[in-house]
């Protein structure tokens, strides 16, 4: 698998935040956001809840808009005057992303799930799309339910299956939103163990997760926030043994204690 | 607390056996106590009374032959020989008689689809059936209409059943595509947009649909150019399409709100468009989840249907008024009303069909997101 497209020079991020603000109403949600993301790197963010974590990865493919700052995604300049709907699909044509709910199509099988993005959205023909279908849900362990419907699968399968939708459109970066957070938990490992042999194949991926275990050994860089702002950067060995800031040392405190 | 291990693993067993007599059982549920037992006994009287009242009216009182008012004397009973002599024009209407095939036709294409539509798995997709009943009516109105090859047979010269089946059809036929349309249009980026519909929706939802029917049928025409002459029929059926696509635009609009917002999110984080988003992953499931309400808004179109008697069209209520107006049956009102039971009857056969019909399609989409 060919997870690093070929027309991104070496080097050149794939994802550019720089001076991102926005506001729900007067609530300012997110603080001059200054972050890149380079091809294959894998960053996990972190924060409590309500610190805008999810909301940051939302605005990279403009499922958020903001109001202040300059977005840079797959080589797509945007300012925040720049936002049209043309400007969203054409990003979201080039970025994957996982939901926490899943948000598969229930009216499709996992196979209509994964297909219909490329045949109706990039135009790619029907076997074309079905054999990379199948290509990605035998990845994700799933070949033989791809003609399952989304309520005929476990948690765990389905959003495996939408991690699989989302390869499909061969991103150049994958968004996880929160991927684990509705799943029971003998269902978390199957999901962390395909996005974990996922990032060892050099996808670049922007994870949001409360899964400090995952952010460990998965992650090239660990982005901690709180109330809408970045408060530390750091690789994860730094991240997890030294923090710098008070405010990470306190939430660290509270999450690896149990 | 002290510590439990289980040894052996339980194997599942059968449910128990209820061993409560038939009597016991049939005691319970009708005379559960005394009041609910009196209750029972006096509403299964009074059912019983009025099945007899209507089972001597209907049938023993009844009189069966006869050409003319004559046949039936008094009120006691029934009179369904104006039924059994009349029948006919109140299916048909004066249609030709040489082109009496055509409206057979119909009625066994409408029949033969019907017939299809039931038969199909509940949990199919209902597409199929929706673009039948869109479909249908224009082939059903050719058929009648004539042009081409079959002899032209103007809306005039139908009347009856066969009208009141055209009435429903083509009223379901353009006002679920003008609803739909009405219900997109309530959620538009443009205000003026916006604004049309919901003023079109809420005002059209605000008026008697009799109301309606009369502008249509004396208004309307005072305002169209010299000249334009449209049948009082086709006005009918546009009051009747405008009438019923403001309640269709509710519904649907219902529909579209069952849709989440992380259903579009997806769409769109798959790289579909707009117009694609909303025809592949919104439509289909916000369809879905109303088919069981259209089928209801069906049921009240046929019912509707009886109100083009009042503005002078030939419709089944008004082949059965106009049948008891004639020399040989007038006179006894009790004839008219032996009319109008079988009128009621009709409907009732139609409607509750349907409505089962509607039911079993709830019982399959009510549960979460089935296939």
């Amino acid at each position: 698998m060919n997870a690093v497209p070929s027309d991104l020079s070496a080097g050149a991020p794939v994802v550019r935040l720089a001076g991102i603000n926005k506001w729900y109403g007067t609530y300012h949600a997110l603080r001059d956001i200054e972050l890149q993301v380079t091809p294959g790197e894998r960053i996990v963010i972190c924060g409590p809840s309500g610190s805008g974590k999810s909301t940051l990865v939302r605005t990279v493919n403009l499922l958020e808009p903001f109001q202040q700052g300059r977005l840079e995604v797959c080589g797509i300049v945007l300012q925040a005057d720049e936002i049209t709907r043309a400007a969203r699909l054409a990003i979201n044509r080039r970025v994957g992303m996982v939901f926490q709910q899943f948000n598969l199509f229930p009216h499709m099988t996992a196979l209509q799930n994964c297909t219909v993005g490329p045949v109706w959205g990039a135009g790619v023909s029907r076997r074309e799309a079905n054999e990379r279908a199948m290509h990605y849900l035998q990845r994700v362990g799933l070949a033989h339910l791809a003609q399952r419907y989304p309520a005929q699968l476990s948690g765990g399968q389905q959003q495996r299956v939408a991690i699989a939708r989302a390869l499909c459109t061969r991103p150049q970066v994958v968004l996880f939103d929160e991927p684990t957070a509705s799943l029971d938990p003998e269902m978390v490992n199957e999901v962390l163990q395909t996005m974990e042999s996922l990032a060892g194949e050099g996808m670049t991926m922007m994870i949001v997760t409360h899964e400090m275990g995952f952010a460990r050994r998965v992650a090239d860089r660990v982005v901690f926030m709180d109330e809408g702002q970045v408060i530390e950067i750091a690789a994860p060995a730094d991240f997890f043994e030294r923090p710098r800031s008070a405010r990470l040392q306190t939430f660290l405190g509270q999450v690896l204690s149990h | 607390m002290s510590g439990f291990l289980r040894a052996l693993p339980l194997p599942p067993r059968p449910p128990p056996v209820r061993l409560l007599p038939a009597r016991v059982r049939w005691r319970q549920v009708w005379f559960p106590s005394r009041g609910l037992g009196v209750l029972s006994l006096l509403l299964a009287a009074v059912l019983l009374l009025a099945g007899w009242q209507f089972l001597q009216w209907a049938v023993l009182n009844a009189h069966w032959r006869g050409t003319s008012s004559e046949a039936c004397p008094g009120s006691e009973g029934a009179c369904w020989a104006f039924v059994l002599a009349r029948w006919k024009t109140w299916v048909v209407g004066p249609y030709p008689d040489a082109q009496l095939w055509r409206p057979w036709a119909g009625f066994a294409l409408f029949a033969a689809f019907w017939i299809w539509a039931v038969r199909r798995p509940a949990a199919a997709s209902p597409a199929p059936v929706l673009w039948g009943f869109v479909l249908l009516p224009v082939l059903l109105l050719a058929l009648l209409a004539g042009g081409g090859p079959l002899a032209p047979v103007p809306p005039a010269r139908w009347g009856g059943l066969l009208l009141t089946l055209a009435c429903t059809l083509v009223t379901f036929a353009t006002a679920l595509p003008l609803g739909l349309a009405l219900a997109l249009g309530r959620g538009s980026r443009l205000p003026v947009v916006r604004w049309l519909c919901a003023g079109f929706v809420e005002g059209m939802r605000s008026v008697p649909l009799l109301a309606v029917l009369f502008i249509a049928a004396t208004l309307l025409p005072m305002f169209l150019p010299p000249g334009w002459n449209i049948d009082l029929f086709t006005r009918a059926l546009v009051a009747f399409a405008l009438f019923n696509a403001a309640m269709a635009a509710e519904v649907f609009r219902g529909g579209l709100q069952t849709v989440g917002a992380g259903q579009r999110e997806a769409a769109t984080s798959v790289g579909l468009g707009d117009f694609a988003a909303l025809r592949l992953i919104v439509l289909p499931q916000a369809v879905r989840a109303v088919v069981p309400a259209l089928v209801n808004i069906l049921i009240a179109v046929i019912k509707e249907t009886t109100l083009l008697s009042v503005i002078g069209l030939n419709d089944l209520l008004g082949a059965i008024e106009n049948g008891a107006k004639s020399p040989e049956w007038n006179g006894e009102s009790n004839i008219l009303t032996s009319g109008q039971v079988f009128l009621a009857l009709v409907y009732l056969a139609i409607c509750y069909g349907l409505s089962r019909y509607s039911r079993r399609l709830e019982s399959v989409h009510g549960g979460a997101a089935s296939p």
